[in-house]
């Protein structure tokens, strides 16, 4: 790796249920460095989702830290310079985050050019006919340039899942958060999803990716991390992680997904 | 055997029609009044059910700010004033007659607490009798309205709020963009049933004196002694106002599912 540039660092994130006795995250610590694309594998209920989720807060983790940016936004306030107590704006730290639901979670109510602008335009107040050429250069990007009038309900899965992403795209995020984002597609719909993100990995976009799909962690991912019971058991590239298996449960896994 | 229902009798209302007149008149802006009313009400109340006012929100909270896992401080760092007020009106409201809260409005809010000038408007209403009829059945259709607005919202998928939460959007402009516009959608044809039973719910305010519809009928009874005949007049008047109402309902209803396209 050429430059080691902190972007997000995590130390001992926890999330607990019923005060303590189920431990969705307990305890994981990582950084996460600009350029960075970071695939996190592991079983179902292993926490992978929980951990992503807490990123941008979508779950408030109950200990542990998470600097972005070196705030710790885990923390309702912060000292600021002039060590002052100022509270955190969540909002302002989930714009620099671009996250990708399992879902994709469109807004049915609105077009797609609808809801690749409205954030843009009410958060950042992009003036409009700016974020319009701005959703047509990605639309193109993604080859959906002649859908942008059209209803997420008129599309198929895929092409809903490309417009997610470049739809979080639109907000500039410094890092894109993928929970799970081929598992609800059709398999022969996955590939198309999967290049987009090839696409962005390759112009260096920071990215977090939660999936079962272990060609793209292999291929794409520079750092794997494999989590089980809320615990990350074991993180390295993925030669590492798939050729030399260290712990026992990652041998177990891999057994069973390859 | 005197019959059920006699002919003749129906001849004998005709000089009391301008009553019945009036009643329909009083009936439907009853039940205007009272959905407007009991909307901007609702609209207040389920914002406040749903708000998330935690005024003691920092005893739950640790000494680095992270929030702690259990406790006392947790219990009342969890308690929600607006919504505990929102909800013990909507409860107390629902769980309640109608004619009892009619008449503790009229009797003791404004028979005791508030004087209201005596007048009379459009010539025959007695505003001093229409207004606390509004105003309680307002306040009644408001807590049902309130829960029809929150499961109406309730109802949208969670990953919406997430979606625009992630983007970078505010708890308002989540709200206001993404998740009110298909709520509506949603909850308008609930809204309008509720005129409906509004409606046949006005009836109850003749016992305070307004002059609805029921009142004609009892008008007539008292200066005729004629009792099913009036009855009956005045169930067509109802059924005429609410069926064509609710068919009107279920029409807009099929229109607006028909956008969906699936």
């Amino acid at each position: 790796m050429a430059t080691r540039d902190k972007l997000i660092q995590i130390t001992d994130l926890e999330k607990h249920y019923n005060g303590g006795k189920i431990k969705a995250l307990d305890g994981v610590s990582v950084e996460i460095d600009k350029g960075d694309v970071m695939v996190v594998i592991g079983p179902s209920g292993s926490g992978k989702s929980t951990f992503l989720r807490s990123l941008n807060l979508l779950e408030e983790p109950t200990g542990g830290a998470i600097l972005f940016d070196d705030v710790d936004i885990t923390k309702k306030k912060f000292k600021d310079e002039n060590g002052k107590w100022k509270k955190i704006d969540i909002d302002v730290h989930r714009q620099k985050m671009g996250m990708v639901f399992q879902h994709f979670n469109l807004f049915p109510h609105k077009t797609i050019m609808q809801n690749m602008i409205l954030a843009p335009m009410k958060v950042k107040h992009v003036p409009e006919e700016e974020a319009k050429k701005k959703a047509m250069e990605l639309l193109k990007r993604v080859g959906l340039e002649d859908r942008a009038d059209a209803y997420p309900i008129q599309l198929s899965g895929g092409q809903k899942q490309r417009i997610a992403i470049v739809r979080a795209l639109m907000m500039e995020p410094e890092v894109m958060l993928f929970d799970e984002p081929t598992s609800a597609l059709d398999p022969e719909m996955v590939g198309e999803v999967l290049d987009v993100m090839k696409q962005l990995a390759a112009e260096g976009m920071t990215m977090v990716v939660v999936t079962h799909e272990m060609g793209f962690a292999r291929e794409v991912g520079n750092r794997v991390l494999f989590m089980a019971d809320g615990k990350l058991l074991e993180q390295g590239t993925p030669e590492d992680i798939f050729e030399n298996p260290k712990c026992d449960r990652l041998k177990e896994f891999l057994g069973k997904v390859l | 055997m005197d019959s059920f229902i006699k002919i003749e009798n129906f001849s004998k209302l005709t000089p009391y029609m301008t009553l019945f007149w009036q009643g329909i008149l009083v009936t439907v802006m009853l039940s205007l009044f009272t959905v407007a009313i009991g909307f901007v009400l609702a609209l207040i109340l389920s914002a406040m059910r749903m708000s998330r006012c935690y005024p003691f929100a920092f005893l739950g909270l640790d000494k680095e700010g992270h929030q702690k896992e259990s406790g006392l401080g947790v219990a009342i760092g969890k308690f929600n004033p607006l919504s505990f007020l929102a909800t013990a009106y909507v409860e107390i409201l629902r769980s309640t007659p109608v004619i009892v809260q009619v008449a503790i409005i009229y009797y003791g809010v404004f028979g005791a607490l508030i004087e209201l000038p005596n007048f009379t408007f459009l010539g025959f209403i007695k505003f001093e009798r229409f207004f606390p009829g509004v105003v309680a059945l307002g306040m009644n259709s408001g807590a049902y309205l309130c829960e029809i607005m929150r499961s109406g919202i309730q109802s949208i998928d969670q990953g919406q709020t997430e979606a625009a939460r992630s983007l970078g959007m505010s708890q308002f402009q989540n709200m206001r963009y993404i998740i009110l516009p298909q709520a509506i959608k949603n909850i308008l044809p609930a809204i309008a049933n509720e005129f409906v039973v509004i409606i046949k719910e006005s009836a109850i305010t003749y016992t305070i004196g307004v002059q609805d519809i029921m009142s004609a009928v009892n008008a007539v009874r008292g200066a005729t002694f004629i009792i099913i005949e009036p009855l009956l007049v005045a169930t067509a008047i109802y059924f005429c106002l609410c069926f064509p109402t609710s068919k009107l309902i279920a029409y807009f209803e099929r229109r607006m599912s028909r956008g969906d396209k699936r």
